[in-house]
């Protein structure tokens, strides 16, 4: 049987707040298969966002592992956390990020570039995923002239233009009304139908929750409920 | 360089921040240009002053002159002169770049005014036609300069520093009489009468310098020997040049003569020279230290502003050097930028300041005051821009740091 694409095993982060230590994970155990769609659900302070920032090679657990495609994060230098991060994921967030000096089309082509992909190829490819996200249009319009369904459509861009493993996404429709946040969502799934591209978002967003095809609830920095939707294979509540 | 066009947008975000940085960067290098161009002016007014107020481009001095006393030494004694002067003199005029030989007598004694006190001077005989031909300046402030034609015997003349001709109460046009040792020991007493009163421009020589006509002197010593030779050039740049063409012009000559270039003779600008190098780079550690304190304090600003972004750049597998590749092109271009603005106002402020021909209080042993005349020094404005570049790199040392030490989830957080 194939590694999963994501492996938590009894990850455990918590944070010091002034002079409490804050409990954000206490010991999860997840795993993820390439192509899934995975949304992650919990009150403010369960974990979520923790719980992207470790998959998403951005944080270590303080105690436990976790691993992608098999390697444990643990095992990476710092180098090859960064070229993993460029290279097999993409990050939507909440407020876009989208650097505000860069155009619509610099954005995207932004992780092709930071990987010395050729001006023309990355160009190219970039344009192509503006388009496949509707912004044909807006391929000079700088973030600040877009508007916040636009802005995240460049995020996503950005995130799916290198032909990453995996996207993770903290909040991705935190920040738009209930139109937009339906239409971002039908283009992850979209994209995923097409690209078998993993997504894992951590959200508020009740109809994305029902709508996602795998869901998982944090509560304390413990996962109590994992519940598979139409044509997803169910897994157990904390695995 | 792919981030040099990156950095150069963000230097646009905040456009008044960078004016700022780039007024600090400007200022500093005005002022540099300015203290550059003082120096440079007081360097190049300092050696032509030196040079034509009496130490030529070369001096011709018999070897065994130089072996007693020196090549720093400012007179010659005659009993170590050249004899057949002349024909040195002739041969070293033939030489590119000479413009004449002066033949010079080097002479102390004392000097009285009749029923006056005696005082002592020290004196030069020259050829004060030559010594206009070679530019030597003459700073007459009474009366009229020496003669140029030979004077004859009882028609000697004198022009008397104007320290010296207070000292005695002389005026123009009154008989003095002096007092010098021949070189074989004789006193000799000789009249003369007072042409003018000149300046040396250097106060301590003013009290005991005079100047007779070659023939004089030589009437004075009973000699037909000279101290030393002065050659003129036409351009002082040509000075080493020269020098290695008299020195084989004179090799044949017996006994050897030496050829000495006017810096070896001119410790007062050696010591002025590396004191005003010495203030420069003083000046100029202050504007290194105040120009990275005031824009590292900026690029500070300009990362903290940035930390969610620099925080988003990094998740997504922007390197850290990567992100410090951002932060130094950003302190680049404000050095760049803000040197070629300072290149351009400190040539305006240079041509202003120049047209304003103010005045300069006489410089430490001068008596005359100087206009204040900044010299455009061209590698001056061309080095300060790799300067000021190297200033804001060191200035971002520390924001570069604080760039790439950011914590990614942290910075995520950030508001």
């Amino acid at each position: 049987m194939s590694s999963p694409l994501f492996a938590a095993r009894a990850a455990a982060k918590s944070y010091e707040l002034g002079e409490t230590e804050v409990v954000a994970l206490a010991g999860v155990d997840l795993e993820i298969a390439a192509g899934e769609f995975v949304a992650i659900a919990g009150p403010s302070g369960s974990g979520k966002s923790t719980l992207l920032h470790l998959l998403g090679a951005l944080d270590s657990p303080d105690t436990g592992s976790v691993a992608i495609a098999g390697r444990d994060l643990a095992t990476l230098s710092e180098r090859e956390r960064t070229l993993l991060r460029r290279r097999r994921l993409g990050f939507v967030f909440q407020s876009f990020h989208l650097v505000p000096v860069l155009s619509a089309l610099e954005n995207v082509e932004y992780p092709l570039w930071i990987d010395d992909v050729p001006a023309a190829e990355r160009r190219e490819r970039a344009r192509g995923m503006l388009e496949s996200v509707g912004l044909g249009h807006r391929l000079d319009h700088l973030p600040d002239r877009l508007s916040g369904g636009e802005r995240q459509r460049v995020a996503i861009a950005r995130a799916l233009v290198h032909r990453p493993a995996a996207i993770l996404a903290d909040e991705p429709t935190g920040n738009l009304d209930s139109a937009n946040g339906a239409a971002i969502f039908e283009l992850m799934l979209a994209v995923r139908r097409e690209h078998g591209t993993t997504f894992v978002l951590a959200t508020h967003d009740p109809t994305l929750m029902a709508h996602s095809p795998r869901r998982i609830e944090l509560r304390d920095g413990r996962i109590v409920s994992d519940t598979a939707g139409p044509g997803d294979p169910a897994k157990g509540a904390g695995a | 360089m792919k981030f040099a066009l990156f950095a150069l947008r963000n230097l646009a975000r905040n456009r008044r921040r960078t004016a700022i940085s780039l007024a600090i960067v400007a200022a500093g290098t005005v002022g540099l240009l300015l203290t550059a161009g003082f120096i440079r002016f007081s360097f190049d007014g300092l050696r032509e002053a030196m040079i034509h107020g009496g130490l030529g481009h070369l001096e011709i001095a018999s070897q065994a002159a130089v072996a007693s006393r020196g090549e720093a030494a400012l007179d010659r004694s005659v009993q170590q002169g050249i004899d057949g002067w002349q024909e040195v003199r002739a041969t070293v005029e033939k030489l590119p770049h000479v413009v004449a030989v002066q033949a010079n007598l080097h002479l102390m004694g004392m000097i009285q005014k009749p029923g006056g006190d005696s005082v002592s001077f020290v004196g030069v005989g020259v050829e004060p036609e030559r010594e206009r031909r070679m530019g030597f300046e003459t700073k007459v402030r009474q009366g009229r300069a020496l003669a140029d034609a030979t004077p004859a015997a009882g028609d000697d003349e004198v022009v008397l520093a104007l320290g010296l001709a207070a000292a005695l109460g002389a005026r123009p046009g009154d008989l003095l009489t002096l007092l010098a040792a021949s070189p074989d020991g004789m006193l000799n007493a000789l009249d003369v009468r007072v042409a003018g009163l000149v300046t040396t421009g250097v106060q301590e020589l003013d009290s005991r310098y005079l100047k007779i006509h070659l023939a004089t002197g030589q009437r004075l010593l009973a000699t037909d020997r000279v101290s030393n030779l002065l050659v003129g050039l036409d351009d002082t740049a040509a000075t080493a040049a020269a020098q290695v063409a008299v020195t084989q012009a004179l090799a044949s000559f017996s006994p050897a003569l030496a050829v000495t270039p006017w810096e070896k003779r001119a410790a007062f600008y050696s010591q002025v020279r590396n004191l005003y190098l010495g203030i420069f780079w003083f000046l100029g550690a202050i504007v290194f230290v105040l120009v990275v304190l005031a824009t590292s304090n900026t690029l500070v600003m300009t990362v903290m502003e940035r930390v969610r972004e620099i925080g988003t750049l990094r998740a997504i597998g922007t390197a850290p050097g990567q992100i410090a590749a951002m932060v130094l092109w950003e302190a680049l271009w404000l050095g760049v930028l803000g040197a070629l603005v300072g290149d351009a106002l400190g040539a305006a402020a240079i041509a202003g300041i120049n047209g304003l021909h103010l005045k300069m209080p006489p410089p430490p042993g001068a008596v005359d005051p100087i206009d204040l005349q900044l010299a455009f020094v061209p590698e001056a404005f061309a080095a300060i821009v790799g300067v000021m570049a190297v200033v804001l790199l060191v200035a971002a040392l520390a924001p570069v740091a604080r760039a790439t030490r950011i914590s990614v989830v942290e910075a995520l957080r950030h508001v």
